[in-house]
């Protein structure tokens, strides 16, 4: 086990959701090289397009594995480890509850304004890896890599 | 930070405030406002999301819903102020065209 890894577990409900997306948004601030915990009275600080990105994906898929894999079981736990580095993130969820085809489901079609169904295309659109593994228990892997900020150009200027 | 949202009608417009966040768990609190402007056949719904932090597919779904049936009975609705995390998510799913932001 890697000593660097974040983990937690609890319960597969969306009563713990924010519990959770507060841990993924944290986790994003440390690899920016932010200190996590500074400001946690201040609410969410999701501004940053790398905590964007990856905070608004693991949101849609907590929500669809609380909603739909967990539904009907007894205290089910989800298991959340989170590797964070400087290079990016990859944060690995599983649950106890029902398998799931990510195949079956479609993409929507955005010039209907819909409704629903708009989840799974967030988080891939949003992340570099969206892969599931049925179990059980099942397991979602949710990967980005960070593109660190170019310093700009030395310019030599030159007086006369 | 959870939602906080507040109604002002000043003549035919309808002020909308959402502020906090906007998701799966809040959501449905915005239902029954959204009942009302419907019902009130309200004719301008301004949505000011300046003070929305964050925001979840259950909570496009929530604007998406009054978007259309304001529409339905004749309305029309302007979302403003929308930043961050809302505004990425709404051009992802293309409906800061829609929303004209």
């Amino acid at each position: 086990m890697d000593p660097r890894t974040i983990r937690m577990t609890a319960p597969c409900s969306l009563r713990h959701r924010a519990l959770a997306v507060r841990l993924v948004a944290e986790a994003c601030r440390l690899v920016r090289g932010e200190r996590s915990g500074d400001d946690l009275a201040a609410g969410y600080d999701v501004r940053d397009p790398f905590d964007v990105a990856v905070v608004s994906a693991f949101a849609e898929i907590y929500n669809n594995v609380a909603l739909h894999a967990c539904a009907g079981l007894v205290d089910p736990q989800i298991e959340l480890a989170i590797a964070a580095t400087p290079d990016g993130i990859t944060v690995e969820m599983t649950d106890p509850g029902r398998r799931f085809d990510p195949e079956s489901v479609r993409s929507p079609d955005l010039d209907a304004l819909p409704e629903g169904g708009m989840g799974l295309h967030i988080a891939r659109a949003m992340l570099d890896v969206v892969d599931y593994e049925p179990g059980p228990p099942n397991l979602w892997r949710l990967s980005k890599r960070r593109v660190a900020a170019v310093d700009p150009p030395v310019v030599a200027t030159r007086t006369a | 930070m959870p939602i906080d949202f507040a109604r002002a009608d000043q003549g035919d417009t309808t002020n909308l405030r959402i502020a906090g966040t906007l998701d799966v768990l809040t959501a449905p609190g915005l239902a029954s406002t959204i009942e009302q402007i419907v019902e009130e056949r309200r004719p301008k719904v301004v949505v000011d999301l300046s003070g929305l932090d964050l925001i979840d597919s259950s909570g496009v779904a929530a604007l998406v819903a009054l978007y259309k049936r304001v529409r339905a009975v004749g309305g029309q609705v302007q979302v403003t102020g929308a930043r961050d995390q809302p505004l990425a998510i709404f051009k992802l799913l293309r409906m800061d065209k829609v929303f004209l932001l």
